[in-house]
């Protein structure tokens, strides 16, 4: 087996066996030991928001409580963010005795930040996915396919979609639907030949996301022709073209307008 | 992209964010290589967004958030004053966007033209600026000037080493206590 399928396995083993499990995509949840944690026992929603903090800015090593504080509070004071992180740390351990470090919320005197080898969340599932799709694309086909497929599949909607008017979660969100997107279109290319149909819904979800991905309206086309369904190859097209016009007065690329020339030939 | 006032009581409805998205396209058309941006502006606070390929647009799209911003934190001002610190709010913006980058690029070329380039935007500030801030005396500096305090600093540093010289010679054993001597003055300096 090679490196980077080890990898997949790896991951794939640690969803199934973390203690916690956290989903951000499409909606938000936790699982405790396999049990979806109620909104009764969250308690505040600053509770809540704090989690979130932590989980959009999990890569930013040792956040400090006052840069934590000046983004979720207006006027919060010191009790307030102790309030809210006991609140995290009772949900995530709740049978944890007093006096003992809590061991999902790392502090570093006050610092925090979450111990990812410990919590399984989506969003980061989902990069370290893509990573290997992209490592594995040159060399692996197979694997690539898979990384890419198990990146999508967690991709059940956008980035904590309660918190879309929040400055704090936005930089995350972006980045995830960059990276989606990247996805959507590199395995629509790959399974192009193989499986047509599939590469035309993917392009769609691709479109679904930013309407102006021009590299999906010319994987449709190119998929649509494969099929031998020359009106909806070139109805594609005309969408493409549309959808530009309207938001950046622009025509498609040369290599889209080929595929249209390719379509047009026959 | 992120502004802020820290000193209004309610901080979230005075800070818009903006994330800016620009995916760059090469590609060949004619046997020539291009290169053409097209991107994305969205407003966190308000979801709306808006496509650009001219990022002035971007700039367009922003500054109408920004007025909306200012019209909402002064709706309870009389119809005057409101007016009054629109024009305000935007004026600034258009003053950043429109003199920064040549203040900038001129500074560069000639530092003698930042003075002309700042007396121009504090004129556009009002009279009671221009009268605290003696820019005027700044703009007689010419090129000249500049080259004199270069030379007079040139001769400084050569003094300052060769002093150093003399006191090493002088007293090398205790080198360390004349190192902390100098620490000593910069913060009495600071002081």
């Amino acid at each position: 087996m090679s490196h980077l399928q080890n990898k997949l396995l790896e991951l794939k083993e640690f969803r199934e066996n973390a203690k916690i499990r956290i989903q951000t995509l499409g909606q938000f949840n936790l699982w405790r030991d396999n049990e979806k944690v109620d909104s009764k026992q969250w308690g505040r929603d600053k509770t809540v928001q704090l989690l979130q903090y932590l989980i959009s800015n999990r890569h930013r090593h040792a956040l400090h409580k006052e840069s934590i504080m000046e983004h979720l509070w207006e006027e919060g004071d010191d009790r307030d963010f102790k309030v809210a992180l006991h609140g995290v740390n009772k949900v995530l351990e709740p049978n944890r005795p007093s006096r003992t470090e809590p061991s999902f919320v790392i502090r570093q005197g006050v610092s925090y930040q979450l111990d990812l080898d410990k919590i399984w969340i989506d969003v980061e599932a989902l990069e370290q996915y893509i990573i290997i799709g992209n490592e594995a694309y040159a060399e692996d086909l197979s694997t690539s396919k898979e990384a890419y497929k198990s990146a999508i599949a967690l991709y059940q909607g956008v980035y904590l979609p309660n918190r879309i008017f929040e400055d704090w979660s936005s930089e995350e969100r972006e980045k995830i639907q960059i990276l989606i997107l990247g996805a959507y279109v590199i395995l629509a290319e790959i399974l192009l030949n193989e499986n047509p149909l599939e590469s035309i819904r993917l392009a769609q979800c691709a479109i679904a996301i930013d309407k102006t991905w021009e590299d999906a309206y010319r994987l449709q086309m190119q998929a649509y022709l494969i099929k031998g369904n020359r009106p909806q190859a070139i109805k594609a097209y005309q969408k493409c073209a549309d959808v530009l016009d309207e938001e950046y007065g622009i025509d498609p690329l040369p290599a889209t307008k080929k595929v249209l020339q390719e379509i047009e030939s026959i | 992209m992120r502004y802020k006032n820290f000193t209004m009581e309610k901080r979230a409805g005075q800070t818009a964010s903006f994330m800016i998205r620009f995916n760059q396209i090469i590609f060949e058309e004619e046997g020539e290589s291009k290169v053409q941006w097209r991107g994305k502006v969205s407003h966190v606070q308000g979801g709306k967004d808006q496509s650009f390929s001219d990022f002035n647009d971007a700039v367009k799209f922003i500054q109408e958030r920004l007025a909306d911003l200012t019209i909402e934190a002064t709706k309870h001002e009389s119809q005057e004053e409101q007016e009054s610190l629109l024009t305000k709010s935007l004026s600034l913006w258009k003053t950043v966007t429109k003199e920064g980058p040549k203040v900038i690029m001129e500074t560069i070329k000639d530092p003698r033209k930042q003075v002309a380039n700042l007396q121009d935007q504090i004129s556009e500030l009002g009279e009671d600026l221009m009268e605290k801030v003696p820019i005027d005396d700044w703009r007689n500096a010419s090129r000249s000037d500049f080259n004199t305090i270069k030379e007079s600093i040139s001769e400084l540093v050569n003094e300052v080493k060769k002093l150093n010289t003399k006191v090493d010679a002088i007293n090398k054993p205790t080198k360390t206590r004349s190192t902390s001597k100098t620490k000593k003055t910069t913060t009495a300096k600071k002081k």
